[in-house]
């Protein structure tokens, strides 16, 4: 499985590759906000988008509006990490279309849990 | 001035709450203090200021040894000396430790808001409260390898 992580933050992307790898996904692809993540996915093939809510030139929201707009991506599982706090903004990203979200802090296996659930909801 | 109790037990929940989640690791809770200096506790601190229906600031600080083990636990690189990427996964944990604070606060009825927040490297830098009432520092204890104790200092002042 091939996993895109978009968050601004490098450090957090790279606490999110810690944690998938502890589920056995190695193979992933970074990007610092949507507009960047939108170039990776028109050269690679992905299985399954993490994405952050706040990041600068494409929140999260508007990239999870942009993927589902896509014919060609459309079909990709999309999870959005957000903090405690904000979790109201996920109502606005389930009307979107998202396929999970996942409130940080998170253990691997919440994280997996959430993936399972994000691929099969995005399969239906 | 003095500061409500209530305001304590969010950020003791919430730092447990991150440790043992992001961490595997439990946090046991020293002794809480009030400090008479508005420094930094430790070598590596992550501040950040909340606003809101209240409004304080909060500081997650680690001396080195610790911080370079929050780095290698979080991350999962070694890394022997504090250098800019053990500085972020410091500010990552303060964030996330914020954001599990404000969601306990918002159980309460407190709705708060955080800035991006910052980090500073060095001990005893003086840093601004924004409030005048005093400092709590809560001292948590965790074990680092062979079993090592070190200590993340969660310094608040609230109002």
């Amino acid at each position: 499985m091939k996993v895109l992580v978009v968050d601004d933050f490098a450090t957090m992307r790279k606490i999110i590759k810690n944690v998938l790898k502890q589920i056995n996904v190695d193979s992933i692809l970074e990007a610092e906000n949507g507009k960047h993540a939108l170039t990776v996915l028109k050269g690679d093939a992905v299985d399954l988008i993490i994405s952050d809510w706040i990041m600068p030139e494409m929140t999260g929201i508007e990239f999870l509006k942009a993927c589902k707009a896509d014919d060609a991506i459309k079909k990709i599982p999309f999870i959005m990490v957000t903090a405690e706090a904000q979790k109201d903004n996920i109502m606005e990203a389930i009307k979107s279309g998202v396929d999970n979200y996942i409130v940080k802090p998170f253990t691997p296996e919440k994280l997996k849990d959430a993936i399972d659930k994000a691929k099969a909801r995005a399969a239906q | 001035m003095t500061m409500d109790v209530k305001y304590i037990n969010p950020f003791i929940a919430a730092a447990k709450n991150v440790f043992k989640t992001m961490l595997g690791m439990d946090l046991m809770l020293g002794k809480p203090y009030l400090k008479d200096v508005r420094a930094t506790s430790g070598d590596v601190t992550g501040i950040m200021g909340l606003v809101g229906d209240q409004k304080g600031t909060l500081c997650i600080s680690f001396r080195d040894k610790g911080a370079l083990f929050v780095f290698k636990t979080l991350v999962g690189d070694e890394c022997d000396s504090v250098t800019p990427d053990v500085v972020d996964a410091v500010g990552e944990l303060t964030n996330i430790i914020s954001g599990s604070a404000r969601g306990e606060f918002e159980k309460a009825g407190i709705n708060l808001k955080a800035a991006i927040p910052m980090v500073v490297v060095g001990k005893n830098v003086e840093m601004n409260f924004i409030t005048r009432i005093p400092i709590i520092s809560l001292p948590f204890n965790f074990s680092v390898n062979n079993g090592e104790n070190e200590v993340m200092f969660l310094d608040f002042s609230f109002e």
